[in-house]
């Protein structure tokens, strides 16, 4: 087999594994914002947290592996309840009065929860930090030692695992989401918060459950990604916050279908930059191509594009 | 005074350009996460004018106010007509290529047997006219100084204007503000164009004062800052952002003890005033009573 085609096939395949764990890592993102329009930058940073409290607990007890998970995602949730109380709760429940306060309000105040949000990031990870201070730290590994050759294309099967893990996960959460009595009461919270708050439902403690369900998420990823890697940096709640940002809002973030092809679109950009451009492209192109579709998105360039 | 105050005050009048230039977007409802792009710009082009060029230091922080201002006008005249949501994050994604692409960029020139220039991840070292002019701390401060007291004056008299209370009326409904005939995208290109200029003035500042600079101190977390500067200081004037520097710089660096957990607390101070107080200290509220009180 020619050696571009065999590079090609390593890419594609590089990439599709990539962009089923990116999907499953922006799942919660764009749970929380697909069905509630909340943009939590702290997305990442309360899975660090959840993380690195686990890992400090686990050097002082020696947790068992299960237990660890365990303790990780209820840190997690831990978190991610300070999230909402601080930035978004009674925030963003302007919607449900949507009738009688004017829309620069409404979209003033998403902004303000995404602003707290951010700020809440850097809190979270100086804790965690100042918690764990040295830079790498270990983190218990299950990763498979061996690949799957087949001629001269590898594939790391473990990691394979992880990626259909994850897509199933997305789609399972969408089908749910689409037809449960659960899923249904998240929508009407979000797309008519006002009707729905006449029919009776607690609005507010909907929009709660939806966003530790994000949350929850978003630490069984983040354990799922570090138990293949092995370890984990400060760096690991910002990559989290923005291959989930990527992979929710690529293909427009308008559902939660949508996080699967965005994640796989993504895995498959960034291995194809990486073969043909370097490591360094790699990162470029994952923000170039975000800056490129949320520009695309904008009235000015719309018009553009049709003339 | 000390030596210590003196760059502690020259820091903290530098951070106050991002802090202005965060200002008038909020001014106009948008937050921007991308303003260190700019300031990034600013230090690289004023450092490669005063160093490689040999232009006298005031061409050279023109020079790069200019490219400042084009570049941020370029970024947003797309980008203004998305939501606030989505504008946020496209100013991240741009301020995230511009520092891959910096640390990516070398280029170099033999200046008295020493390359000069940026050289990719390793920064851009000897930006060196104030030492080779012999400008003291304090002078430089000064510098700096009348530079923050012109930005602040001139958009004093502006706010005062018709242009000042169109921004204002924008910021608090876009709609409202359209209905009225105000071409709501033109002024937000406008302003932020000139959020882009001061930014990179504070960036040019900036890369004299530390004679080094590198792409990795231009990241999220600085244009996270000035968001934060604005917030807390408040909307009301323009003076009120630089009270969020004073906070953050002046405070708690005062407290060396509490280096560890300075993000901690910004982070959270931060947090509680756009909760409880979402136009910060000085809101336009408080603003009015001062005034009327004097």
């Amino acid at each position: 087999m020619a050696t571009w085609l065999i590079n090609a096939t390593q890419a594609t395949i590089d990439g599709l594994i990539d962009g089923g764990i990116y999907a499953w890592i922006g799942l919660g993102l764009s749970l929380s914002f697909v069905t509630l329009r909340r943009l939590n930058l702290a997305y990442g940073a309360t899975a660090l947290f959840g993380i690195y409290g686990g890992l400090w607990l686990h050097q002082k007890w020696d947790l068992p592996l299960p237990v660890l998970v365990v303790v990780i995602v209820v840190i997690t949730l831990v978190a991610t309840a300070y999230v909402e109380v601080l930035c978004f709760s009674g925030r963003t429940n302007v919607s449900a009065q949507s009738g009688s306060r004017p829309a620069g309000e409404i979209q003033n105040a998403e902004i303000v929860a995404m602003a707290a949000s951010f700020a809440i990031w850097m809190q979270l990870e100086q804790v965690a930090v100042n918690l764990l201070p040295r830079h790498l730290q270990a983190f218990p590994s299950i990763a498979a030692t061996s690949e799957w050759a087949i001629g001269e294309i590898y594939i790391r099967y473990d990691r394979g695992l992880l990626a259909v893990v994850g897509l199933l996960c997305c789609w399972l959460t969408a089908k749910w989401l689409a037809h449960s009595r659960t899923g249904l009461r998240f929508r009407a919270a979000t797309d008519h918060s006002l009707a729905a708050r006449l029919s009776g439902l607690r609005v507010d403690r909907v929009q709660r459950h939806a966003f530790y369900l994000a949350g929850g998420l978003s630490a069984v990823a983040a354990c799922s990604v570090l138990l293949l890697d092995g370890q984990v940096t400060p760096m690991f709640g910002m990559w989290m916050l923005f291959k989930g940002l990527v992979a929710a809002w690529l293909l427009g973030g308008h559902s939660l279908g949508s996080v699967m092809g965005g994640g796989l679109l993504l895995g498959l950009v960034e291995s194809y930059a990486q073969w043909l451009m370097g490591a360094q492209a790699r990162e470029f192109v994952l923000y170039a191509l975000l800056f490129v579709l949320l520009v695309r998105q904008a009235p000015v360039t719309r018009k553009g594009l049709t003339a | 005074m000390s030596s210590y105050a003196i760059g502690l005050s020259t820091d903290m009048a530098i951070m106050s350009f991002l802090a202005l230039a965060a200002y008038l977007l909020l001014l106009v409802g948008r937050i921007s996460f991308g303003l260190q792009a700019f300031f990034g710009f600013g230090a690289y082009v004023a450092g490669i004018g005063s160093t490689m060029l040999n232009w006298p230091f005031p061409i050279a922080v023109v020079f790069a106010v200019v490219i400042g201002a084009i570049v941020s006008a370029a970024v947003a005249w797309p980008t203004m007509g998305l939501s606030g949501l989505r504008y946020a994050i496209a100013s991240l994604a741009f301020a995230e290529m511009a520092r891959i692409a910096l640390s990516q960029w070398v280029w170099q020139v033999r200046i008295d047997e020493r390359l000069i220039g940026p050289n990719g991840v390793d920064g851009f070292r000897d930006i060196r006219w104030v030492l080779t002019n012999d400008i003291t701390d304090t002078q430089y401060l000064v510098i700096c100084l009348g530079a923050l007291a012109c930005c602040v004056a001139v958009m004093w008299y502006f706010e005062r204007r018709r242009i000042g209370t169109a921004m204002r009326a924008i910021g608090f409904d876009e709609t409202l503000a359209q209905h009225m005939g105000l071409n709501t995208h033109h002024i937000r290109v406008m302003t932020a164009t000139i959020a882009g200029a001061i930014a990179a003035l504070g960036g040019a500042l900036y890369a004299h004062r530390t004679t080094y600079i590198e792409p990795a101190v231009f990241e999220p977390m600085l244009g996270v800052h000035s968001v934060g500067y604005a917030l807390i200081g408040g909307l009301g004037a323009p003076f009120a952002p630089l009270l969020g520097v004073i906070l953050d710089l002046g405070l708690l660096n005062a407290f060396h003890d509490l280096a560890q957990w300075r993000m901690v607390i910004f982070g959270g101070l931060v947090a509680i005033f756009l909760r409880l107080k979402p136009r910060g200290l000085v809101d336009e509220k408080l603003f009015d009573s001062l005034r009327k009180g004097i």
